[in-house]
Order: structure tokens, then C-alpha cells, then sequence
């Protein structure tokens, strides 16, 4: 059936799917440290600057980076958003260039509360001997609730993590669409019609986001180590 | 040698009856101010070291000798005003506040060796501290704070 003829197309440009894969790593990194304590939080920190600055690097890039990685073209209303849930539940097609309207949500969602966790993180303190290096910009108390936000918001971030997970093996298996593929090759296999829209995407330049990710670095640097 | 064990065991259960006496016989408010005031302690003994692991200030290993020094006798002082009967210390009418959570007097045996765990690693961080050598104290004080952070984790109120 014609309808049914498929097409190979680029979606993820190289920034996007190392910032993605970088992530994972340092997430998983982070949940290690934090949890194992001692020796290990002597990485615990620095490898938080590391994902501060990838955020940031991520925040500017959906807005100057390609065209699937810019907030604007995918975070869509909530009717769209629950038009996509519904076509989704009733089999409907349900193919997305870039982010679905509900991975766009949860792109958003998941970079403010990783934000928020590293924010806390910079101004927490352990009550014993490690201080994320604002803790001495606020009170003891207001750096203690902090850090009881850093706490609790860990498992915000791990449900966040489990549903991105779920919906992903939801395409994979249900949707027979193979979004982690696409993550690692960039590459999508779309319909016809939708690869067609996708062929007008724009990829912006690496060396731009070099520089974006060189400038986010600097950022980071700056409010980490005050030298000023 | 015989007679100095002798005398040891002696003057050690004779302070031990008398620490275990005093304990029976403080107001549970008593016994917060005691534990609460041990750790407000061990804080300030373990704060320049910390900042020294940081980078937050120079190291001075004979600082660190000094405050570990102290600290391995401040380490055992606590336990002892985690008495049973402060249990219920949070609604008593004094206006004591405690961050214990009741599970620690719950589960005594866990946190007693808890606190035994730390005793330990401090013993062994003022020893190591002796040395003066930079990096052992750094691996020695992470042994300390991750038995720190067992007992806060399981039996403390998040701030």
C-alpha cells in the first residue's frame, strides 16, 4: 500500500543526541555518588557543574540550535498535547517528526527539574562536611531546606525517568517506532508524507554548539567559582 | 599487668555505672542539651576540616591533628543522651525540639552500632591524622562522613 511506504530521514542533530546520552550517563553517575556517600561526593559535585552546564547549553540550543531541537517546534499547546494522547490510546498514526507533543512536555518538564535539583545542590549542605559552593551566599537554614528539596525532588526526577523509560518502550513495542534507535543515529523512519515535512528541517552548524556548550561551561564556571 | 586490668575493668565499669546512673537520673531535656551539645561539637571540630577537603581553606595537618584528637572522645559522648526515656522528647511541654526521628529509639541496637561505626572510623581518622599525610586523611574523613550520613539518613528529620 502506498500509504504505508517508509522513509529513512535525519531528526537528531549530533549536539542533541550527545547532550541526551551525556545525561543519562551523569544521571546515573549522580544517583551512584549520592547515594554511595563518603569518597564518591568528591565527584558528586563537580559532575553537577558538568550537567549545569549541558542544561544551559540545552536551554540556548532550543532556541538557536536545529529546527527539531528548538522549544518552538515542539512544545505545543495542552489540546494538542491531549488530541496526541487520544490517537495515541485509540491506534491512531501517531508519528512525529521530532519531539510527539507529550515528549515535548516531558523535555521540558525533566530540564526543570534536573535545574532545580542542581540549583539545590549548589546551595545544600550535608551537615557534615560537603557545601555546594553557593551555600555560603544564604542562611544554614535556608541552604538545610535546600538540600531537603535536593532530597526530595531526586525522586521526582526518578519517576520522570520511569514514565520517559515506560513511554519509550510504549513506542518501541506498541507503536513499533524505535525512538532509542533514532536517539543514537539521529535517524528516523517516518511515513512518507511525514518525512516529507521533516526534509525542510533545518540542522544548525556543530561548531555552534561547540561554542554554546564552551559559553555554558564558562557560566557555570563563573558561579562556581566566584573569582570576581 | 594482671592488677592493672584488674584496675582498669574496675574504674571502667565504675564509669561506665556512673554514666549509665547520671543518664537515669537527668530530665530528658537534660539529655537532649547533652547529645544535642555533643554534636553542636563534633560540627565545629569536623567544620575546618572539611573546609580544608574542600579546598575552602589551607590544609594544616596540625589542625586536623588537634580537632581529631578531640573528636574521637567527642564522638563517643552522644549516645549516651539517646536515652529511652527522651523518646517522646518532641511533645514535651519544655518546648525541647529534637530532630530524632522516634525509629532510632526503635531500632536502639541499629543505631547504637551506628554510632559505633562512627566511633570507629574517627578513632582511625586521628590516628591516620598522626601521619599527617593529605590524602589518606581525605579518604580516611570520607570513611567518617559516610558513617555520618547512615545515622542522619535513617534517624535524623530533614531540616
Amino acid at each position: 500500500v502506498a500509504a504505508m511506504e517508509e522513509k529513512n530521514v535525519k531528526v537528531w542533530d549530533a549536539p542533541v543526541r550527545l547532550f541526551h546520552w551525556a545525561l543519562v550517563l551523569l544521571f546515573a553517575f549522580m544517583f551512584f555518588t549520592g547515594k554511595m556517600k563518603g569518597n564518591w561526593m568528591d565527584w558528586h559535585l563537580p559532575a553537577g557543574y558538568a550537567i549545569l552546564a549541558l542544561i544551559l547549553f540545552r536551554i540556548v540550543w532550543g532556541f538557536v540550535g536545529s529546527t527539531h531541537a528548538r522549544f518552538a517546534s515542539f512544545f505545543a499547546g495542552p489540546s494538542r498535547g491531549l488530541a496526541y494522547a487520544r490517537n495515541l490510546l485509540t491506534g491512531g498514526p501517531a508519528h512525529s517528526a521530532g519531539h510527539n507533543p507529550l515528549g515535548g512536555w516531558m523535555v521540558v518538564v525533566l530540564l526543570l527539574a534536573i535545574l532545580v535539583q542542581v540549583v539545590t545542590g549548589l546551595f545544600g549542605n550535608d551537615d557534615i562536611s560537603i557545601e555546594g559552593p553557593l551555600a555560603k551566599l544564604v542562611s544554614k537554614s535556608v541552604s538545610d531546606r535546600m538540600i531537603t528539596i535536593h532530597y526530595w525532588n531526586f525522586y521526582v526526577l526518578l519517576a520522570l525517568a520511569g514514565i520517559h523509560i515506560a513511554a519509550v518502550l510504549f513506542h518501541w513495542l506498541v507503536k513499533k517506532e524505535n525512538l532509542i534507535g533514532a536517539m543514537f543515529t539521529g535517524v528516523k523512519r517516518l511515513p512518507a508524507d511525514a518525512a516529507q515535512a521533516v526534509a525542510a528541517a533545518r540542522f544548525a552548524s556543530p561548531w555552534l554548539a561547540l561554542v554554546v556548550l564552551l559559553v555554558a561551561a564558562l557560566a557555570v564556571y563563573l558561579v562556581v567559582k566566584r573569582p570576581f | 599487668m594482671k592488677q592493672k586490668f584488674v584496675a582498669c575493668a574496675l574504674a571502667a565499669s565504675l564509669g561506665g555505672a556512673f554514666a549509665l546512673d547520671a543518664a537515669a537520673q537527668a530530665k530528658p531535656e537534660q539529655l537532649v542539651h547533652q547529645r544535642q551539645s555533643g554534636m553542636a561539637l563534633i560540627g565545629w571540630y569536623f567544620g575546618p576540616i572539611g573546609a580544608m577537603m574542600r579546598g575552602d581553606r589551607p590544609f594544616d595537618a596540625a589542625i586536623v591533628q588537634r580537632n581529631t584528637a578531640y573528636l574521637e572522645v567527642l564522638s563517643k559522648m552522644p549516645i549516651e543522651g539517646f536515652d529511652p526515656s527522651t523518646k517522646d522528647t518532641p511533645a514535651s511541654s519544655k518546648g525541647v525540639k529534637t530532630a530524632t526521628k522516634p525509629e532510632a529509639f526503635a531500632e536502639m541496637d541499629k543505631f547504637r552500632k551506628g554510632m559505633e561505626a562512627f566511633q570507629g572510623e574517627v578513632a582511625k581518622l586521628a590516628q591516620v591524622a598522626k601521619g599527617g599525610d593529605q590524602a589518606a586523611i581525605r579518604t580516611q574523613f570520607g570513611a567518617v562522613g559516610k558513617t555520618c550520613s547512615a545515622c542522619h539518613d535513617a534517624y535524623r528529620v530533614k531540616q
